[in-house]
């Protein structure tokens, strides 16, 4: 049986902070780290790997609650860690870091600490990860680095994990959500994102708009043309926004009809003078190519 | 032009409404009196959100550089949380833009607000002047490209060294030669040694958090990056520290160094397809020492940055461009092309609708450099990047830094 790699002596390996003299020749350190060589980091990260998933988590709790640098090598070899898993060839190490910090994303650990691990999983993370870090999207302060994790591993299955939890959602982690499944283009979150766009929140509207747009469906055209005629100005400058992106994607698929029905409603509806610019980028967009 | 002749097309008469929110009217000039006044056309208002170390100094430059004649109605920053009163001086920079009588932005905020707030100010119909980096990832520059088409509107990179290059005879002759498409294969290589104040911008790991200051709305400064708690570093110039914000030195001078180079060298309507870097492993949160990075192009011309700070040199030397790179048939088809055109200034740009040298495509190019430069130093690998799609290829790791997603409700 392989010997279990010493996980706190490889962490102690990587350097010490800089530090420089002063004109009596004392040393202070200035806080800065200029790291190994990637060979001789290689050799760490090689040995922390081989000895397993309990290895790379033996890392992870080496985290100190808050980053105030006194764990900053134990988050260096996480951080070095996931570049180095995600060369080719290191597979099965990558799954042995990903099972890793996924194993500790769940119960009382700190959640700045986890917020890290999710950071770390964005980078690396691969299918393994996404159930626990789905687990989070409802948690009040985990549920945005949960979804950047996500929209980042695997942007079908975050569309899934974002659908699932939008109905328990409410404040922040709604809007977190609504704009996930936009970030992914869920189209299965039509119907949803379209209801949203009647949300009390205005930045939920505003979310549920672009989402709508990015996933390119002439089924929104009406809705989107209904939320332009918005009264708040922010809001009347996103949803017009919304609908030129829309226009775009409509056109670019050669939905040239339905693309021409949104310039066609903010040409008629921005006559404000203020406005003017809108409604020349919606004719300049309805003329016809020369 | 006579009083009847005249237009207000952008510049308008505001009316005191109370959804204005303006307290400011401009008076065209048949009503302040004809000869020697500034035509109401020609007057502008302006906004400056980013009121830090270079905020004064950019706004400033609308006047001295670029000859507008703009007044400042507007100041927003994050750190005037009990000072805003929201005619004039902001923490909201939406506030601002939702006015009818801004017609230019000045942004000098950290670079990680510099896409959105010039996407949402050319969306509410303002033209931006906008300070660099232009962006702190790939996928911003490319929205704000689209949102100047888009809208119609002026954006200038708050970097102007590309003037200065092009105004030099022999600089117009390596563009031009550069641009034609004559030169296969392009053997050129370009080293650019030091001033990307590494060591200065590489950030402290040891540093506690701290109370939020009392006059800082945090949460709106983290806006986009992940809402972390405060380590006093994150705000103010050491900012640069921080993935999160910017990117090191190569995220704060890349873009004033690369800029007239990309003119010079022709590449700003492309980027590098292969970058290589050599550097430590890199910190998950602040910008580390790096020794260089080589950048090559699809026609082979090549950069190379290298810090003069660390480690090795990069082994490659400069290669110019010259006409005797060209055959004789090559030579003779050059003569019939065009010379590059002058650059436009942003004045003139805002006045006429020309497109500024620096525009928003040029300057997105330009820091694709930097970004792709960055992305290799932090992957620890060698990157393939498609100028076209604007992704690398054959990496999707790699490839989630290109559009890193942002933190609700900021998008792009």
């Amino acid at each position: 049986m392989a010997e279990k790699p010493d996980v706190k002596a490889l962490v102690e390996t990587m350097p010490d902070l800089d530090s420089r003299k002063d004109k009596k020749g004392k040393v202070h350190t200035t806080g800065k780290l200029t790291g190994p060589k990637w060979p001789d980091a290689e050799k760490v990260y090689e040995a922390i790997l081989d000895g397993g998933r309990e290895a790379v988590a033996a890392v992870v709790d080496l985290l100190e609650p808050i980053d105030d640098g006194r764990d900053y090598k134990a988050r260096y070899v996480l951080a070095g860690l996931a570049a180095f898993v995600c060369r080719d060839g290191r597979e099965k190490h990558r799954a042995v870091y990903d099972e890793a910090l996924a194993s500790r994303l769940g119960g009382d650990r700190p959640k700045p600490v986890r917020a890290f691990l999710l950071r770390q999983l964005q980078t690396a993370g691969d299918k393994s990860a996404v159930a626990a870090a789905g687990k989070l999207l409802l948690d009040e302060d985990l549920c945005e680095p949960a979804a950047q994790a996500l929209v980042a591993i695997d942007p079908k299955a975050a569309g899934e994990a974002l659908r699932r939890a939008l109905p328990r959602a409410d404040g922040p982690r709604r809007l977190t959500i609504v704009q996930g499944l936009g970030v992914v283009a869920d189209a299965a979150s039509a119907r949803a994102l379209r209801e949203a766009l009647g949300d009390a929140d205005r930045e939920v509207r505003i979310a549920a708009g672009w989402s709508l747009a990015r996933l390119g469906e002439d089924g929104s055209v009406e809705a989107l043309m209904k939320a332009a005629d918005a009264k708040d100005r922010w809001e009347r400058i996103q949803a017009a926004r919304a609908c030129l992106l829309l226009a775009e994607k409509l056109r670019a698929a050669g939905k040239g009809t339905e693309a021409a029905r949104l310039y066609k409603h903010l040409r008629d509806t921005r006559r404000d003078e203020s406005e003017r610019y809108l409604r020349e980028a919606a004719e300049r967009a309805l003329a016809p190519s020369t | 032009m006579t009083k009847r002749g005249l237009t207000t097309t952008r510049r308008r008469f505001l009316k005191g409404t109370a959804a204005a929110a303006a307290t400011v009217t401009i008076v065209p000039a048949h009503v302040l009196g004809g000869p020697g006044k500034t035509p109401p056309s020609e007057t502008f208002g302006g906004a400056l959100i980013g009121c830090g170390g270079r905020g004064g100094g950019t706004f400033n430059d609308l006047k001295r550089r670029h000859k507008l004649n703009v007044r400042r109605l507007a100041s927003c920053d994050v750190k005037f949380v009990g000072k805003a009163d929201n005619k004039k001086v902001y923490t909201d920079f939406r506030r601002v833009l939702e006015r009818k009588d801004i017609d230019i932005v000045a942004i000098a905020t950290p670079p990680h607000w510099h896409a959105l707030i010039s996407i949402a100010a050319m969306a509410a119909g303002k033209d931006v002047l906008c300070e660099k980096p232009m962006t702190r990832f790939i996928a911003e520059g490319r929205a704000v490209a689209d949102a100047a088409r888009r809208y119609g509107r002026i954006f200038q990179i708050g970097t102007y060294g590309r003037f200065g290059m092009s105004r030099n005879d022999k600089n117009r002759m390596t563009r031009k030669i550069m641009t034609s498409g004559l030169l296969k294969p392009c053997e050129a290589a370009y080293v650019r040694r030091g001033g990307f104040k590494v060591k200065m911008w590489s950030g402290r790991v040891n540093v506690a958090p701290a109370p939020v200051p009392k006059n800082l709305d945090w949460d709106l400064y983290c806006g986009p990056s992940p809402l972390k708690p405060f380590h006093p570093p994150r705000h103010g110039g050491t900012h640069r520290w921080y993935w999160d914000y910017e990117g090191g030195g190569l995220g704060d001078m890349g873009q004033h160094h690369l800029d007239p180079l990309t003119w010079l060298f022709g590449k700003d309507g492309t980027a590098p397809v292969e970058v290589e870097a050599s550097a430590p492993p890199a910190h998950p949160e602040v910008a580390g020492m790096w020794a260089w990075v080589k950048l090559r192009y699809a026609d082979g011309f090549t950069f190379v940055l290298e810090s003069g700070e660390w480690g090795q040199p990069g082994g490659t030397t400069s290669r110019g461009v010259k006409l005797e790179d060209l055959d004789e048939a090559g030579r003779q088809k050059l003569k019939a092309m065009p010379d590059p055109e002058p650059l436009v200034g942003f004045g003139e740009a805002v006045r006429t609708r020309k497109q500024p040298g620096g525009d928003a495509e040029a300057a997105h190019r330009t820091a694709c450099i930097m970004h792709l430069a960055n992305i290799a130093i932090r992957t620890g690998r060698k990157i393939r990047f498609d100028p076209v799609a604007e992704q690398i290829v054959g990496d999707p790791e790699a490839n989630r830094l290109v559009n890193p997603p942002m933190r609700a409700p900021w998008h792009l």
